[in-house]
């Protein structure tokens, strides 16, 4: 997963291309979205949700690229390119959510390496009890 | 998929929607490719597919969602983005279902370890439970043995009783015993001093009678009573004779055990028949002589014996007056036979 997006300057590049490709496209069809209100509120929420010690030490890269996104939904909404603010908002709430779940399942396998070690540690001292 | 790949796509994305516009055939998608096989993926996976599937139906959704959009002409900058979605929710479902499955290995080892540390105590509790049993059973291996030897202690208390009253017993036997010798010795002594008292007597006896001349024969004591104390053919007593028949009558009243026969005997002159009377009333002068000094008749007998039984030969004087004669036979006691 951490090689997804190992570097979030990086991600933002192609994200810029896809920004430019995007005005371009709105300039092509002249519509004017909506402004995502709701859908920033949402990727806040998110982000202030995953945004704890337990995940930046176990999935520091992806909460990385949740707060990049966020920050660039906001310039975008600043810049009211509100179909840009709009993906980005949805790609930071899952963003978030994978965030905070990897570092789960991190902790989790870590969790179950220890419990495992100590299980096998406890099986050897029986072992040496009853050898004894 | 990778950074390279999402900028490259993204670019050539760029350049197809550049290009086509707003144009309604939808050109493939790599982005939603790869969303697609990823989706796929997860689908396959039974870890994901029974631990996260709320999450891989969302993922679904997601997915289908970008493919309508796609498939309807939507902007391939949409399409890529609802493509990113669904590949996120991927990413999340296979997280959670990673998550799920690491907290059912630390419950299972949790309760391994538990069960383990159950199987421990029980295992410690079954040994300390085994150590008192055994001993428990040391214990009553102990006692037993005390009692055993309570028992023999007892067996040789009562032994040592039992040899003491042997003990006691005997010493009352023997005390018996000393008693009983004790009581024979007396009766020795008695004896001893009976028979002593016997030779005494029996010594006195001959000495008594010693003085009468008396001869021990196997009628007993015998004492002569020579013819000097009868004149011839005459029964009458003598006046010498009274110092003689004074010690006989001494003598019986010393021993009133005693008695005697008075045998009368005469020499061959005359005829027999008047010599048998003759030595008759000869017996009876002694006789009445003595009863006169005080013997008592009863102990007194006569016998005649006239001319038999010669003492000596009658054809001498001498020889006729030593059977001219009396003898007091004495008859011998029956303790005078013991003493020689």
């Amino acid at each position: 997963m951490n090689a997804l997006h190992p570097n979030p300057r990086r991600a933002q590049m192609p994200l810029s291309a896809l920004a430019v490709a995007a005005l371009i496209a709105l300039a092509g069809c002249a519509s004017s979205p909506p402004m995502p209100t709701a859908q920033m509120a949402v990727a806040e929420a998110a982000v202030q949700r995953a945004n704890t010690s337990g995940t930046s030490d176990n999935a520091p890269g992806e909460l990385q690229v949740a707060l990049g996104k966020l920050a660039s939904a906001r310039d975008a909404m600043a810049a009211k390119d509100y179909e840009r603010a709009r993906q980005l908002a949805e790609q930071v709430d899952v963003d978030a959510q994978a965030a905070e779940l990897h570092a789960q399942a991190a902790r989790s396998r870590k969790a179950a390496q220890e419990t495992q070690d100590a299980a096998r540690v406890l099986q050897e001292e029986i072992n040496r009890k009853t050898v004894r | 998929m990778t950074t390279r790949t999402f900028t490259l796509t993204t670019l050539s994305l760029a350049m197809a929607t550049l290009m086509a516009a707003c144009g309604s055939m939808p050109m493939p998608n790599g982005a939603l490719d790869q969303a697609r096989s990823r989706y796929d993926t997860a689908k396959n996976d039974s870890q994901v597919s029974s631990l996260a599937p709320d999450e891989l139906k969302r993922a679904g959704e997601s997915l289908r969602v970008a493919e309508s959009t796609w498939s309807s002409g939507g902007k391939p900058s949409e399409v890529d983005h609802l493509a990113y979605l669904a590949s996120q929710r991927v990413t999340i479902a296979q997280d959670t279902a990673s998550s799920k499955a690491s907290q059912a290995v630390t419950a299972g080892a949790g309760a391994e370890r538990d069960r383990m540390r159950l199987a421990l105590r029980t295992r410690e509790a079954d040994r300390a439970q085994t150590a008192l049993t055994q001993s428990q059973q040391a214990n009553a291996q102990k006692s037993s043995e005390l009692a055993a030897a309570d028992t023999k202690l007892a067996a040789r208390s009562s032994e040592i009783d039992a040899a003491q009253t042997a003990l006691t017993q005997s010493q009352q036997l023997n005390a018996q015993k000393t008693a009983e010798l004790a009581v024979a010795d007396a009766a020795a002594q008695n004896d001893k001093a009976r028979i002593e008292r016997r030779d005494a007597r029996l010594g006195d006896l001959e000495m008594q009678l010693k003085d009468l001349n008396a001869k021990k024969t196997e009628r007993g004591m015998v004492v002569t009573l020579g013819d000097v104390l009868f004149d011839t053919g005459k029964a009458q007593l003598t006046a010498d004779s009274s110092g003689n028949l004074g010690k006989l009558a001494a003598f019986f009243q010393r021993n009133p055990q005693r008695t005697a026969s008075i045998e009368g005997y005469t020499d061959s002159v005359g005829s027999a028949s008047s010599n048998l009377d003759l030595s008759s009333r000869r017996a009876d002068a002694v006789k009445t002589a003595l009863v006169g000094l005080g013997v008592p008749s009863a102990r007194l007998s006569t016998q005649a014996h006239g001319e038999e039984m010669p003492a000596a030969s009658n054809d001498t004087l001498s020889g006729r007056q030593m059977n001219r004669r009396v003898e007091i036979v004495f008859a011998p006691q029956a303790d005078d036979v013991l003493t020689k």
